[in-house]
């Protein structure tokens, strides 16, 4: 698992090569679980174009899943790496903030 | 959580944690207001228990989701954007992919779909865009490299606001039952073909009605109806059994013995023509549904094959009784007239003049003997000399009768033996010409002749023996004409006349050309 960045040269470097471990916690294939889906592998192909391991996981099936990984409400994105672990509850349709949650959008304007 | 922070790093670690779950906690609360969460995960004494916040409308797409899941057949939802949105336990196994890895992927990723042509592609396309669903069959290739046929029905699936939003499909894999169908067709193609061409008459009926609900060619044939003629027919009335009862009778039997076989019926063509058959009757059970198959077979040839082995036993018996008597003239004449230290190499080399002469008999099956070819079976010892010192000239093609080869044969022996011995073979500059020809008189007459020359100049024979019997007497016997036997000086010579018709084979059109003969 990739150490968590401490440096804003080393944010960049995760966002550019690091490898994303992430999983999407869904109920079912309700419109908020089809819809995240969607956004998640959307953004997985435009911004982590073959480093990336997204496994879907129905904790309508299996509610023991929600509970091995804290989850409180579902659609949730878990991004277990790189650290740190990072969660995203909702459809996933607010694609800004979870760019900038997952550190994938560039960081600008800020001294380093 | 520490209760009592031992530095200023663990402090600000464990700040940063309380800041990211508080984050966590606000983020889904707004996510709960803006209507993007559907459900809660509560733990409790007994784990963890999802509750769903959507309501009746979200139970009732977990409702129909379970029911999906349980389908045998393969089911998969995509969005507008070709992204799986479903996928249910049976896709899952039939494409290898767990819905955790296939979600969210487009639906290309999952399988390759190829059409099995162009223009059904096209069909199914506008098909669905009329009525938005189409059924048919695909070929899907795994990631794995394996080929389905696979049977798919479509459906468009529309979104809340009533527009086109997806599609679902519900997949069957058809290869194991297509490949049991091709090797049924390929059985029913390779046995209909021995049905039709079955060089047997078959016929199908059906056992509760007796009537013939199938004909092969061959049965067409041999009867003369056509198949719609035959189709709904008993089988007493194509003649084949003599009437209804007999009819009755013969599926009555089958039901009991499953096989009956009639040995000689005598089948009555449309035109009258009446035909030895044999018939052997099965009741078979196709699928269920007993049927009768004839088989019907024209035996007259072999009937006729049968005869004639009768005729030839009968021929051989007379044959061999005649061909022992002859023998036993041989042997007492040799013994008669020869000196007795000679008697058994005399009477050797007779009987092998005799085979070699019924040998060609049974070669033309006790049909006659071409006298070309008698010349030369009497005279094969000398066939280095044919041609030079042996010169033979009659026409080819002249078969003699039985009788006639049997008695020119032993002549033609005496003959070749005598000159070898003391006539024109038995130096070094004799010759023997040997002729034959049929006259083109009113009455024909055969004619052979043997004339010697240049050979040690000829005594007559103060007494007969056998040899000039066998040249003599019993060659005109056997053509019922004359034999002339002269001893010139210059060389024995000897003439054989008789009537054509007692010498030739009477199938035998006469040939009156002269011509050489090579002698072979």
């Amino acid at each position: 698992m990739t150490k968590p960045a401490t440096t804003l040269a080393e944010a960049d470097a995760m966002r550019t090569s690091a490898r994303y471990v992430m999983r999407l916690y869904i109920t079912g294939s309700t419109p908020n679980s089809t819809r995240a889906i969607a956004n998640v592998r959307h953004i997985c192909e435009e911004y982590l174009d073959g480093r990336y391991d997204l496994e879907v996981l129905d904790i309508a099936r299996n509610p023991a899943l929600a509970a091995d990984a804290q989850i409180i409400a579902a659609p949730t994105l878990v991004r277990i790496s790189p650290l740190p672990v990072r969660r995203f509850i909702g459809d996933m349709s607010r694609r800004d903030s979870i760019l900038l949650g997952l550190g994938l959008r560039p960081i600008v304007g800020r001294p380093a | 959580m520490n209760p009592k922070p031992t530095s200023k790093a663990a402090v600000l670690l464990e700040n940063q944690e309380l800041q990211a779950r508080l984050d966590e906690a606000e983020e889904m609360l707004g996510a709960i207001g803006r209507g993007e969460a559907d459900a809660l995960v509560i733990e409790n004494g007994a784990g963890p228990k999802v509750y769903t916040i959507e309501g009746d409308e979200a139970a009732a797409n977990r409702f129909r989701s379970d029911m999906l899941a349980m389908v045998s057949d393969a089911i998969i939802a995509v969005d507008e954007n070709e992204r799986v949105i479903y996928i249910n336990t049976a896709a899952e196994r039939l494409y290898g992919f767990p819905a955790s890895s296939a979600l969210g992927r487009k639906l290309t990723e999952v399988r390759t779909a190829l059409w099995p042509s162009v223009e059904k592609e096209a069909a199914a396309m506008a098909l669905y865009r009329r009525h938005g669903e189409w059924r048919g069959e695909k070929i899907h290739i795994l990631n794995d490299g394996r080929v389905l046929d696979i049977e798919s029905s479509i459906s468009a699936l529309k979104g809340r606001d009533g527009q086109p939003g997806g599609r679902l499909a519900v997949m069957r894999d058809v290869t194991a039952r297509n490949k049991r169908e091709e090797e049924v067709l390929i059985s029913e193609i390779r046995y209909r073909r021995l049905f039709e061409s079955a060089h047997d008459g078959i016929l199908i009926l059906d056992p509760g009605t007796r009537k013939i609900v199938d004909a092969n060619p061959y049965m067409t044939q041999m009867l003369g109806y056509s198949h719609a003629e035959l189709a709904g027919k008993e089988l007493f009335e194509i003649g084949l059994l003599k009437d209804k009862a007999a009819s009755q009778d013969m599926v009555r039997k089958l039901r009991e013995t499953r096989e009956v076989r009639y040995d000689n019926l005598p089948l009555e063509t449309r035109t009258g023509r009446h035909q030895d058959v044999e018939v052997v009757a099965n009741l078979y059970d196709e699928n269920g549904h007993p049927v009768i198959q004839c088989n019907i077979r024209d035996i007259t040839e072999r009937r006729r094959a049968g005869e004639h082995v009768k005729l030839l036993m009968a021929e051989v018996n007379h044959r061999a009784k005649n061909l022992l008597a002859v023998v036993q003239a041989f042997a007492h004449q040799t013994a008669k007239y020869g000196d007795p230290a000679t008697f058994t190499a005399r009477l050797s080399d007779r009987i092998d003049g005799l085979a070699a002469g019924q040998d060609l008999l049974v070669r033309n099956q006790w049909l006659g003997v071409d006298v070309a070819d008698l010349v030369a079976v009497q005279l094969a010892h000398f066939k280095d000399l044919i041609g030079t010192r042996v010169l033979i000239e009659g026409p080819r093609a002249l078969t003699l009768n039985m009788a006639a080869a049997q008695g020119i044969g032993m002549a033609l022996h005496e003959l070749a033996t005598n000159a070898a011995k003391y006539g024109a073979l038995s130096n070094r500059d004799g010759t023997v010409h040997i002729g034959w020809q049929v006259t083109n008189a009113a009455k024909p007459t055969f004619s052979m002749s043997w004339r010697e020359d240049g050979g040690p100049v000829v005594v007559p024979p103060t007494r007969k023996g056998f040899g000039q019997i066998v040249i003599g007497r019993m060659a005109e016997a056997a053509v019922e004409g004359e034999a002339e036997i002269v001893f010139r000086e210059s060389g024995l010579s000897w003439h054989l006349s008789a009537p054509a018709e007692n010498a030739l084979a009477q199938t035998e059109p006469y040939s009156q050309t002269r011509q050489p003969h090579d002698g072979g």
